[in-house]
Formats: structure tokens, sequence, C-alpha cells
């Protein structure tokens, strides 16, 4: 699908990277999500008071060593993609390794995090805004694990040798995925962790 | 090998790009610290977010260059999402 | 024909059409009813009208889901079938179960018959879409375990394509969630919060993957597009069906008892759920145009487009209109639910397994085609029936509308009765757009018996 690959990426206009159907994926699951910000900031605006408070009991250094955390997966995947540009698929497999295990960190801080709250006896019911902490950031982290299991395929098949210069857009599939999941946490964290 | 050294040259994109994402996201944190809020602060985040989301955009997923819609498609839920936000916030200061 | 064994589809098939046929004049008894309540009272009293026209037609569905499993997977696995002597027995035991299910509602009282079949062994008996004996239950569940030990083994010994996972995966969640229909608790929050495992999952989750998966294979018979690009697609649909639909169960959860966040899990995820609808129209007119020949079965081809874009206007578009949970408190079991339904069954799932009768009965019946004739008579009965299904939908929708507005909206609320009055007229135009339907129905059943005019052949196939 990707004609264009292997050659000077950098200087011409080219078709989508990745699979044609992986960008549909993301546009339906870019709007699921825009929908869930949006229901959090206008049920926001009827519980200021609430939220404001509810906030403050967020461990919000996580959070920004989360945002930084995935941030740097998705550096790490885009030197794989550049990687396998150049034909180097074992350094591809290994910056892939990497940005999966920057997702590990992500997961187990996040566990920690809800771990914690679970703890304090925190629940969906507890209020609505505990409710949409709860949802979003739930739903964020099955595509974090979801991400990392695309990634892991790709990383594998790359060590195999299934890519190169000339077709590799498999690992372009992934990454896009990742970048997505990057994304929507570059809104989420703000917006639930800082903004009063 | 020309496909080498640009994507060399990207590596070094990404690496500034990667910069200036832990940069905002640090200001973001300190903005958290400060614990100031209000509507300067609202429109000052959202717009930190706009560029970071758009830098991932751009940069990350590579869609500068690309062919086509697509990319507005993406700024555009950007900005509609942001805007409506900062809307949702703006109303619930009054 | 590629496979001997895929000719057990053909009585699957037909038992189908003859069931919806029943399904349909039940239907019009009822909408009668609506309008003139005491219409063949006490033989047949609305309640057992209505049982029968659902019941009916969820078994004829999966009839027809059985029929194009049957057809399909051996030609997708490249093998014949594991036992089609299994095959014709299963059909033989569900016609007869279904036949006496039916009968029974006819011919004796619901209470008479929840005592006759023994339903105080194990209570299941009573609930909307499930009212089955206990005993027919049994035989439904032996039915699908039959059947999927039976498909199951062809596909897993033979080529294992997208088209058949994803539709082996499908029947298998149908058969499971249906195990939700013996879970008869007596706190009556939990009793609808597992009846709609089995109701919503069933047509918003893993019906949706049959609809996909059978689309997708007539979609590459049809136009010889690359099986690749098409596999992708129902990858992508299938994902987006079942994020959305699994917790856009929630949409029913607003107002029995369950928690509050499933207002907000129900309307976020649920006002997602046309995405895959959408994306699945998108996807069969791209595929029709991208087409690498010139099929014979015209009717096919139209069946197919057609159940994509009704799909995405009935369950994507009409269920959307009153899927947030501040529409639905008003709308809540209106008219406007019946109107979706209606439109969104057939759209989806009427039109789908009428897809595949449509590509595969000539093929079992020694054609690569119908002739001429017949397929325009097919045509006509596919714009007959779609287009009066969708002004019923639109009556529906009109009659919704007002009663919500008269009932349960305006300052000066009136009683459901006296809002039924205002409405009849509506219910009126609905019979009528019934009886246009059931016309096209009959011309359906008509077109497999009109022979003449030029006989199909593969018109200069692969031109590519």
């Amino acid at each position: 699908m990707d004609m264009t690959a292997g050659l000077p990426a950098a200087t011409e206009q080219r078709s989508l990277p990745g699979d044609f159907a992986i960008w549909i994926f993301i546009y339906a699951e870019l709007l699921v999500f825009g929908v869930f910000f949006l229901a959090y900031a206008f049920a926001r605006s009827h519980n200021v008071e609430l939220f404001d408070a509810q906030q403050r009991f967020l461990d919000r250094n996580t959070g920004a060593i989360n945002t930084l955390v995935l941030i740097t997966s998705s550096f790490l995947v885009v030197r794989a993609v550049n990687a396998i540009r150049r034909d180097a698929a074992a350094v591809c497999a290994r910056w892939l390794t990497a940005a999966i295990a920057c997702g590990g960190i992500f997961v187990a801080l996040k566990l920690g995090e809800f771990h914690a709250k679970f703890a304090a006896g925190v629940t969906l019911s507890t209020n609505t805004f505990y409710m949409f902490y709860l949802s979003l950031t739930f739903f964020h982290f099955m595509h974090v694990l979801m991400g990392m299991v695309i990634l892991a395929v790709v990383a594998v098949k790359a060590r195999r040798g299934a890519y190169s210069a000339a077709s590799h857009t498999g690992v372009e599939t992934g990454a896009s995925y990742w970048h997505m999941v990057d994304l929507v946490w570059i809104v989420l964290f703000p917006l639930v962790y800082v903004m009063h | 090998m020309k496909a080498d050294a640009a994507t060399r040259r990207a590596d070094v994109t990404a690496l500034g790009v990667w910069l200036a994402l832990c940069g905002l996201t640090v200001a973001t944190w300190l903005v958290g610290q400060a614990g100031v809020g209000g509507a300067a602060v609202v429109a000052a985040l959202m717009l930190s977010v706009l560029v970071k989301g758009q830098m991932v955009v751009d940069f990350y997923m590579g869609l500068k260059r690309v062919r086509g819609p697509w990319r507005w498609v993406v700024t555009g839920w950007l900005v509609a999402v942001l805007t409506l936000i900062g809307v949702a916030y703006w109303l619930g200061g009054h | 024909m590629q496979y001997r064994s895929q000719a057990v589809a053909k009585p699957y098939f037909i038992a189908a059409i003859g069931l919806f046929v029943g399904q349909i004049l039940f239907g019009l008894v009822m909408g009668l009813q609506y309008v003139w309540g005491d219409f063949l009272f006490p033989e047949i009293p609305f309640n057992v009208a209505r049982m029968v026209h659902t019941n009916l037609l969820i078994v004829w569905l999966l009839f027809g889901f059985m029929g194009a499993a049957y057809y399909l997977v051996p030609e997708e696995s490249e093998r014949e079938l594991h036992s089609p002597g299994l095959a014709i027995l299963l059909f033989w035991v569900f016609l007869i179960a279904g036949a006496l299910t039916i009968l029974g509602y006819l011919l004796v009282p619901y209470a008479g018959l929840a005592k006759l079949t023994g339903n105080d062994l194990l209570p299941t008996m009573g609930r909307e879409f499930l009212e089955q004996p206990t005993i027919t239950k049994i035989g439904i569940v032996i039915v699908a375990l039959g059947f999927l030990y039976n498909i199951g083994l062809t596909i897993l010994g033979g080529r294992k394509t997208v088209v058949n996972l994803v539709l082996l995966t499908g029947l298998t969640g149908l058969a499971l969630l249906f195990l939700f229909a013996f879970y008869n608790p007596d706190n009556l929050v939990k009793d609808k919060f597992y009846w709609w495992w089995v109701v919503h999952l069933w047509v918003e989750g893993v019906w949706e993957l049959i609809l996909g998966s059978i689309l997708a294979f007539v979609l590459i018979k049809v136009t010889g597009v690359d099986r690749e690009v098409i596999e992708k697609w129902l990858y992508v649909i299938i994902a987006m069906t079942l994020i959305t639909g699994i917790i856009g169960t929630g949409h029913h959860y607003y107002w029995i008892g369950t928690p509050e966040y499933w207002q907000w899990w129900g309307s976020i995820f649920s006002a997602m759920e046309p995405i895959p609808f959408f994306m699945m129209t998108v996807f069969a007119f791209n595929m029709v145009n991208r087409r690498r020949r010139e099929h014979p079965n015209k009717a096919a081809v139209l069946w197919a487009l057609g159940t994509a874009v009704m799909a995405f206007l009935g369950a994507g578009v009409w269920g959307f209109l009153h899927t947030l949970a501040p529409v639905n408190y008003y709308t809540h079991g209106t008219q406007i639910t019946a109107a979706h339904g209606h439109m969104a069954f057939y759209g989806a799932y009427v039109m789908i397994v009428l897809t595949m009768i449509s590509y595969a009965m000539p093929i079992l019946r020694g054609q690569e085609a119908s002739d001429e004739r017949s397929q325009v008579l097919e045509m006509w009965s596919f714009w007959l029936m779609t287009v009066s299904m969708v002004f019923i939908t639109l009556f529906l929708t009109g009659a919704g509308i007002l009663q919500v507005w008269l009932q349960r909206y305006s300052t000066d609320p009136i009683p459901f009765m006296a809002a039924q009055e205002k409405i009849a007229i509506f219910y009126w135009l609905r019979e009528i757009a019934g009886v246009v339907f059931l016309i096209g129905l009959v011309l359906y059943v008509v077109s497999f018996f009109v022979k003449g005019g030029r006989p199909a052949m593969a018109s200069a196939a692969d031109t590519a």
C-alpha cells in the first residue's frame, strides 16, 4: 500500500503512514475520547465546586510522570519507524522494545494510582468527578494495554525480519495507533489533573 | 544513501519535539503545583495542549506531509475539543 | 456450488422465508389491533400476536444465520461440512420445536403453557422476547451446540479466514449469551440487567459480527475485490462494534435501579454505535465501486448495498435519536422505540439474511444467478419492502413524537389511552404501509418460481 516508503521520506507528499484501516479506527477512537472529554467538561460546569475540590486529591505528580513516560515512548516509536526506513530491522525492534517498556512503566504507575483510590474507598458511585476520573483513565488504560500488545506483535515481527525499508506498513500502523494513545493522554492530563 | 540522511534528520527533529513536549508537560505540572486557576490559565493550558497535540500529529504521526485532509481532521478535532472544553469552563465560571 | 454439503443451507433458507411470511401476517394482525382493539379477540389477543410476531422474527433470523453459515463456512474453509447429516437433523429438531412453541402460544393460554411445560422446575418464562417455554430454550441450546460443533470442526479443520473466524466468534457469542435466558433472579433490577445481556448484546454485539462477516463474504464474491482489503475493513468494523456496543448496553440501564454512572456510560458509548454502521456503509459502496467483475446476480448486489444503508439508518440514526439519557427520559418505551426496532431489525438482520439468500439460493439451485425476469421481480420486492419499511418507521416516529408530547412532555399531560386515540391516524397509515410490505414479500416469494428472460450469465467476468 505504501509505495513511497524507502524513498526520501522527509521531503515529499505521501499517503497516510501505515494501513488505511487503522486511520479510520484512530479517527473513530478520537471521536469517542473527544465526546468523553466534553462530557467531563460540561458535567463539571454544573458541579464546579465538587470537581475542583475532588481534583486536589488526585496524584498530580504521577500523572505528570506518566505524561513524560508516554511522550518518551512515542519518541522511541518514532526512532523505530526511522530505523526500519533505513532497513535496520534489529534496531527497529530494540526501539520498539524500549517503547513497550515505557508502556509498562505507565501501566505500573497507573495501577498504583488505582490501588490508592480503591484503598481509599473510591468507587464509580462516589461522586460524578470520580465517576469520570475512573472511567476516563480506565478507558485510556485499556488503550495503553491494547497499544502495547500491538507494539509487541510488531516488535516480534521486526526481529524476525518481516519488515524492510521497502515494506514496513505494519510498523507504521502500530506506531500510528500508539501516537493516538499518547495524543489522547496529552489532552487528558491537564483536563483531569490540573485545570480548574 | 539519501534515505539514510533523511531519516537521520527525522531523528533529530523527533528529539527536538520530545524536548518541547517534555518542557510543556513540566510547565503544565508547575501550573498544577502553583494551584492557580481561572480563564487565563485555562486558555494557556488549552493552547499548550493544542501545540503539543499538533506536534504529535505533525512529527510523530507524520501527518505533516500527507496528502489530503487527513492532517486537518485531527487538527480540527483538537481545535473543536479544546475550544468546547474552554467554553464549558467559561460556563462553569459564571 | 463448490462443495456438495453446502446444499444443507437450502432447507434453512426455505424455512426462514416461510416463517418470515408468518411473522409479517401476525404483524399485520397486531397493527390492526392497535386501531381495532378486539379484532380476532379472543382467538388471538394482542399480547399473543406480539409474542408470535417477535418470536417468529428471531427464529427465522436464526434459521437464516445458520443457513448462511452452512453455505459460507465450507466455501471459506475449502472443505466439506463436518457432518451434513447432523445439520439436517438439527434443522428438523429446530423447526418442529419452533412450530410446537408457536402453536403453544396460539392454542394454550400462556399461563397454561407455563404449567404444561413445567416452568415451575426452572422458571424462565414471561420475559419479553424470551417467552419460550424452558424446554424450548433447552432445545435452542442443544441445536446451537450441535450447530457450533459442526461448523467449528469444519473451520478448525480447514482454511481459516477472517470471515470464518469472525462468523464463528459471533455465533459462539450468540450461543453463550443466550445462556443468560436461564438466569431469572427474583430481584427485578438484576433480572432486567442480565436480560439485556441476551437482548442487547445479541443485536448490538455478536449479531453485528455475524452481519459483518456475511456481508464481507457476499462482497468478496460479487465484487472480486481482494480478500485482504475486505478483511481489513472487517477487523476495524468489528473492533468498533465491540468497543461501542458492549458498554453501550448502558443505554438500557438508565432508570431501572442500576447505578447512575450508567447514564454517562450508556449515553457516551451508545452515541458512538452508529460509527461501525456508518463504516459498513462506506465499506460496502467502496467495495462495489472498486469491483473487478460484473456479477450477473444484480439482485444480490442490491440487497448488499441496501443492507449497508438501511442498517445505518435503522440501527445507527434511529438508535441515536433516543439513546442519550436526557432524551430517553421522555422517549423510553414509546413508539419511537418501535420505530427504531422495526427499521433496525429490517435494515440490519432481515436484509443481511435476504442478501445471503439472494446470493446463495440461485447457486444452490444450479445457476450462478437467477433468470432476468426473476431478478427484476426480486428487485421490485426489494424496493417495495424497503420503501414501505421506511414509511412504517416514519409513521411510528410521528406517532412516537406526538405520544411523547401529549403524554409526557407537555405541561398538561394526558393519559396513555387518550394519547393513543389521538395518534390513531399514524397507526392506520402504518398498517397501510404494512400491507405494501406484505405485497413486496409475496413478490419476493413469487420471484423464486419465475423463469425466463435472458438467462443470466457471467458477463465478461474478470476484466482486471
